[in-house]
């Protein structure tokens, strides 16, 4: 009885047990899989990353077709932070994909900036918009894909006919 | 003068942690017949690993089957795809498996036995337990770098190693939970009124357990020594001080208790498996695609977990077929409730720790 009353009375008087979060952080243990960061000056465009991921959440959007300039798309709501991307990477020691131990907010009022995020996070203003462009840039990517193939094809076919 | 009405129990319940539909026909508050839907959550896992992934990124679909046995789905399917490629996975790799296999044992036990003293009326004994546990998944995420889905596991080891502060981390915080652990057994063991909900109800015996062929804790609280642990030896399970937990009882409280002994088992195995860490390589390199069949059984926290892997040769495998426990112990489910009253069948379906997204998949 007088070991159950002690142990009330220390219970009302010891710290929470559980954290604030949304107002304060949680903390997270060292060696957390947490938000992909990209350094696209590293990068040699080698695609493994978007073939690896899972769920989809990295895209490379072929912009110029003649040149066969790619941009890096990333969707950190889409993710699954299993860093199977950071593990296929060849240049990942030198710091092109990281895999940090921050934790991104989740989708709300503001989109996060930052350049290492990729190109289309940073482009939206709206972030109720994000979805529905993501949608639209799996689309896009998927039919200019189609197009590089086809232009590589009929430059090859050019390069033929111009040797005979 | 008979009452007979049908009280429907889920989809969705305040006792129930996941969809499960029960409709029993009751006759003056006594159960006579029971429909079991368990179909709610399913998401065609097995289909897309034999279409959308290769061999290579099936684990990580598999990992998301269930958030509990997470790491047992990936086992299976890695001591599978091991067989087929014959990979020798090295010693330290597979202490590191065992570890993080027997962490997960223990926050789904714990969970387990807390919503069962819920459900019973100890609402403050969910909370406490709940309180522990954060400590496993704490462990769980900085061993593994995900709190629920560990994506840990990888053809020819693991992803990570662990390091020397990981280690004594590991040691102070289990020693900590044994000791909580060890008090909460001693309430599940000699509390009166928690003895009364449980003592007695919805016994399942030898025979039955055999007819019916359940797994896991339900099977070895009814006195079936059944563990795929001791059977197929998957990992050095006999090096670290497994023993089998037996209860002859077949109640409610049994099961209660073969749980809480296992989390006691797995906390010790853990220590000696850490202490014995072997040096060595994590990972090794293999080479070819897998070819042929094969069947693998991996203990669950909830019982032996089947596994069927078909290759062909190519990227993409032929077939994943899984059975989980909770498949397998739904039969006994459906009959222990005839005779019962209904107000005892949430504790009974919670002593199940039934697994609907494993179920379903």
């Amino acid at each position: 009885m007088l070991g159950m009353f002690l142990e009330s009375l220390n219970n009302l008087f010891s710290k929470p047990v559980t954290v604030k979060y949304p107002y304060e952080p949680s903390p997270e243990p060292e060696g957390f899989r947490g938000v992909i960061y990209y350094n696209e000056e590293l990068c040699i465009f080698c695609d493994k990353c978007e073939n690896v991921c899972p769920p989809g959440a990295i895209i490379f959007d072929v912009v110029d077709i003649e040149s066969g300039k790619k941009e890096y798309n990333y969707n950190p709501y889409l993710c699954i932070y299993c860093g199977a991307c950071v593990d296929v990477c060849p240049k990942s020691e030198e710091g092109c994909l990281i895999q940090s131990n921050e934790r991104i907010k989740p989708l709300g009022r503001e989109l996060p900036r930052d350049k290492r995020l990729g190109y289309l996070i940073n482009r939206i203003e709206n972030p109720k918009e994000f979805e529905k462009e993501w949608s639209k840039l799996e689309i896009r990517a998927k039919e200019n894909r189609e197009r590089l193939k086809e232009y590589k094809k009929a430059q090859r076919a050019k390069k033929a006919v111009k040797k005979e | 003068m008979s009452n007979k009405v049908v009280v429907p129990f889920g989809s969705q319940h305040i006792c129930l942690p996941e969809p499960v539909s029960f409709l029993f026909d009751t006759e003056n508050e006594v159960i006579t017949d029971v429909k079991v839907d368990v179909g709610y959550v399913h998401r065609g896992i097995e289909k897309a690993a034999i279409t959308k992934f290769d061999f290579t990124n099936v684990s990580y679909l598999l990992t998301r089957v269930c958030g509990f046995c997470s790491i047992t789905h990936a086992s299976g399917y890695h001591h599978g795809i091991e067989k087929l490629l014959n990979i020798e996975v090295p010693k330290r790799a597979q202490y590191l498996r065992l570890i993080t296999v027997e962490l997960d044992r223990i926050h789904s036990h714990v969970l387990a036995n807390a919503h069962v003293g819920e459900v019973v009326g100890y609402e403050n004994m969910f909370m406490q337990s709940v309180k522990y546990r954060d400590d496993v998944m704490w462990l769980l995420e900085a061993i593994t770098g995900n709190r629920v889905q560990y994506d840990y596991y990888t053809i020819g080891g693991v992803r990570r190693d662990i390091d020397n502060n990981m280690v004594e981390e590991i040691k102070k915080r289990l020693k900590k939970f044994k000791e909580h652990m060890l008090r909460i057994k001693e309430f599940y063991d000699s509390d009166y009124t928690f003895g009364l909900k449980t003592k007695g109800i919805s016994v399942i015996s030898k025979e039955m357990a055999k007819r019916y062929n359940v797994v896991g804790p339900i099977a070895r609280a009814s006195g079936l020594d059944t563990d795929c642990r001791k059977e197929f030896k998957y990992l050095p399970y006999d090096e670290v001080g497994y023993e089998l937990q037996l209860y002859t009882e077949g109640d409610v409280w049994a099961r209660n208790m073969v749980r809480q002994d296992e989390i006691l088992n797995s906390i010790d195995m853990i220590l000696n498996a850490i202490d014995n860490l072997p040096e060595g390589e994590v990972k090794v390199k293999y080479k070819g695609r897998p070819k042929g069949e094969v069947f693998v059984r991996v203990e669950a926290p909830r019982g032996e977990c089947f596994y069927y892997i078909k290759g062909n040769g190519t990227k993409v495998l032929e077939r994943v077929r899984i059975r989980v426990p909770t498949y397998s112990n739904i039969p006994v489910l459906k009959e222990l409730f005839v005779g019962e009253k209904y107000s005892d069948a949430q504790a009974i379906v919670l002593s199940f720790d039934p697994c609907m997204s494993c179920t379903a998949r």
